[in-house]
């Protein structure tokens, strides 16, 4: 009985370590303040999931799918959904260009405002292509912290820039997994 | 199970495959390949069922092996279809199918396309101003009234052998038990997320806790599997008049939609003539308007018998200038004329006209786009997923099915009756946004389908079985596939697999070439440098459709069957 428990605390001090710290032993914990500008560099679905996951996780969040520097009022985090949606893009009437054009602006307008960037990157492989990783290459490396769903992770983009850049990447298994790195990296 | 083969063309079946037979190796144990895009057709000698989805296409098999005809089989993997791929096609939508009764030698076509509600109108959408979209597909309103049901129970009631709760068992198991959720479902699921969590709420079985369901992950449906045995124990009925009719007009109400009860009840699918064209020797018998998909295949093939479309090479810069040239004017007349042809008038045979074909095709530049293109009135859409679902089935006796069936978008509204466990279509989204549109929403019209479901024949013996989802991407795919098997002799899977492009017009003017990305870059280039625009989509594409096919081939009547690596496509023979 005494062995079972104490397995099982080491395998909760595990989980919580990994949790707690990123793949590089960086810390992840309370890296940012709440409340919290949520929205997508490329246009896709996962930026609504992500939303879902802040609500769960009781984050002071706003969701705005077409935000700009404007919508960063009395915001304390910018929280980017990477990946393109040739569907999204089309559905909110914007092309790639137009859609760079909105999250350069935005990003710009947080680095000025001290506001630190969380990128995160839902969608796993399907949610990769040219397109997406042009969107990751330009704006990774502005963020203070990615957090990944592992298979879009596969060819180690995210761990390359990250480790360039020296910015703590958290990678979970799948999108419910998020949750608690999420909850964690908020104060 | 299937008799398998690797890749391998067309010709070297025919002739190969009756030496195999002589030498008692009837049946080939191979493995699928590990890369589900290599070209692999599924051998039956037979009979044979391709669908969206392996569980499917079991339900399909199984019925042909207890002695099912085509019919029976074909509306057993349409029904499981909605338990096992319920995110594209289902009860809560419509299409079409064409059947081929070989005792007969007689095709006819079943017309299960859903219809307008009698409150509907052709400003029902465009007042509501700069929401319109999310109208269309995603409230009440964008609810039509379905047909699958109603579809499936007149080709059963007339040309089946086995009773609904017969076809229907497999589905219900499976939507018991569960499966396990392939790559496509999931990819799916995360893409119409915000539409489900709206319309579905996120407590639904569409979606696991709340959340997208993730690649191998169990999907259960009790709430489907008690609608389809409520169904096979009352009868047809109870969906359209009876206890389900009244959750379905609440579910819709409660998003603002205007379906009645009598909607419901007055709700026909008809039995039609077929369309019927030709494309040098061959016989295509398709379903007619307002199936579009039909009508534009043959019209395109048409202007095609007019060029050396061989010489040129398939996907070569001349092949694929030329015949998207020939889309760009094919979209020209669709948005001119295409509606319900119960409330308009469409001149059929004229665009099927030989001469009309030849007088679009000799407009055609050979080197450059022509830039405008006659009543290119054609609504520049926003870019849509494949949805809808097709499956082809032949039995031993040679009768054939070939059926296309959608609830529009991935996940139709994204509604779902409660307690039924069925998606309801957004095929409202179907009818034009311009009140003055011959396609305009009116009481009781069905709106213009893209569908084309079809089957070819080769001196009076089908001889190619073909459809596809893709909206309006799939007369293009479609003709695309019979080219690549009858100029390029590529066998069913081979033509079904290749790269695919598409092109329209929009206003007069040109829209982009969508390719897929395996097209050569020196391709590319060399349409850049036409003078078109180039859209490189993935490399492989749900944009173009996940088609299906069955090709007979030779006198010892080999079925070799193609399914769409682009989705989740299988297929089996025996």
């Amino acid at each position: 009985m005494k062995k079972r428990l104490f397995v099982a605390l080491v395998a909760l001090f595990l989980a919580c370590s990994m949790i707690l710290s990123s793949q590089s032993g960086q810390q992840t914990a309370g890296l940012f303040e709440q409340p919290l500008l949520i929205t997508s560099a490329g246009q896709n679905a996962e930026v609504q999931i992500a939303a879902v996951l802040a609500k769960r996780t009781g984050l002071n969040y706003t969701l705005a799918k077409l935000a700009t520097a404007k919508d960063l009022e009395n915001m304390k985090t910018l929280v980017l959904v990477m990946g393109t949606s040739l569907k999204g893009l089309g559905a909110a009437g914007l092309d790639m260009d137009k859609e760079r054009e909105r999250v350069t602006g935005l990003v710009a307008a947080a680095q000025k405002r001290n506001i630190p960037i969380l990128c995160l990157h839902l969608g796993g492989e399907s949610r990769r292509g040219q397109q997406t990783d042009e969107l990751i290459s330009e704006f990774l490396p502005l963020a203070r912290m990615a957090l990944v769903v592992k298979s879009g992770n596969m060819d180690g983009i995210f761990t390359r820039i990250c480790q360039e850049k020296n910015i703590p990447l958290v990678e979970v298994e799948k999108t419910v997994d998020v949750l608690a790195p999420l909850q964690k990296a908020f104060k | 199970m299937a008799v398998l083969a690797p890749a391998c063309s067309f010709w070297f079946l025919v002739f190969l495959f009756p030496i195999i037979s002589c030498r008692g190796q009837r049946i080939i144990k191979e493995e699928p390949p590990a890369d589900r895009h290599t070209p692999y057709n599924f051998i039956g000698r037979r009979g044979m069922v391709v669908a969206a989805h392996p569980l499917a296409v079991a339900a399909g098999l199984r019925m042909l092996k207890n002695g099912g005809n085509a019919v029976d089989a074909a509306i057993a993997t349409a029904i499981t279809l909605n338990a096992a791929e319920p995110f594209a096609s289902g009860m809560g939508g419509g299409g079409f199918m064409v059947i081929y009764l070989a005792r007969e030698k007689r095709a006819t076509v079943i017309n299960f396309r859903e219809k307008a509600p009698r409150a509907a109108g052709p400003r029902m959408f465009k007042e509501k101003g700069e929401a319109e979209e999310e109208w269309r597909t995603s409230s009440g309103l964008a609810v039509a009234v379905p047909g699958a049901l109603a579809g499936w129970h007149l080709a059963l009631r007339k040309y089946g052998t086995r009773s609904f709760a017969e076809v229907a068992a497999r589905a219900v198991e499976i939507a018991e038990q569960g499966l396990v959720v392939s790559k496509t479902f999931s990819d799916i699921n995360k893409d119409e997320y915000e539409r489900l969590a709206k319309n579905a709420g996120e407590g639904t079985c569409y979606l696991k806790e709340g959340l997208p369901y993730e690649p191998g992950d169990i999907f259960r449906n009790p709430d489907l599997a008690r609608t389809l045995k409520l169904i096979a124990l009352k009868g047809v009925d109870e969906f359209y008049r009876g206890e389900l009719a009244g959750k379905i007009v609440a579910s819709v109400e409660a998003k603002q939609g205007i379906m009645t009860l009598e909607d419901l009840a007055s709700y026909e699918a008809v039995e039609v003539s077929p369309l019927q064209g030709t494309y040098k020797d061959n016989t295509i018998v398709t379903a007619p308007p307002p199936a579009s998909g039909g009508l534009h295949l043959l019209q395109f093939l048409n202007i095609l018998e007019n060029w050396p479309l061989k010489k040129w090479g398939q996907n070569s810069p001349a092949y694929i200038h030329h015949l998207s040239e020939a889309l760009r004017f094919i979209f020209a007349d669709r948005e001119q004329y295409l509606g319900d042809p119960d409330y308009v008038d469409i001149p059929v045979a004229s665009l099927l006209a030989k001469d009309y074909a030849a007088a679009v095709a000799s407009k055609i530049l050979a080197g450059r786009p022509l830039g405008f293109y006659p009543y290119g009135k054609f609504p520049e859409k926003k870019p849509k997923q494949a949805n809808t679902t097709h499956l082809c089935v032949m039995d031993m006796e040679g009768n054939v099915v070939s059926l296309t069936q959608s609830i529009n978008d991935f996940f139709g509204t994204g509604i779902v009756p409660e307690g039924t466990g069925f998606l309801l279509n957004d095929h409202m989204a179907d009818f034009s946004s311009d009140p003055q549109s011959v396609n305009a929403p009116g009481p009781g019209r069905r709106p213009v389908s893209s569908m084309g479901p079809l089957i070819m024949f080769k001196k009076g013996k089908p001889f190619l079985i073909l459809g596809s989802p893709g909206g309006t991407r799939i007369f293009s795919s479609l003709a695309q596939i019979i080219l690549n098997v009858t100029e390029f002799g590529m066998s069913i899977d081979e033509a079904i697999e290749a790269p695919r492009f598409f092109s329209y017009s929009s206003e007069g003017k040109p829209r982009p070439i969508f390719v897929e990305s395996r097209l050569p870059q020196s391709t590319i280039q060399e349409l850049l440098k036409m003078g078109h625009e180039v859209e490189v989509r993935e490399a492989y594409d749900k944009y173009f459709g996940g088609a299906q096919g069955i090709m007979v081939a030779g006198k010892k009547k080999v079925i070799l069957g193609g399914a769409d690596s682009r989705r989740d496509g299988s297929g089996a023979g025996y």
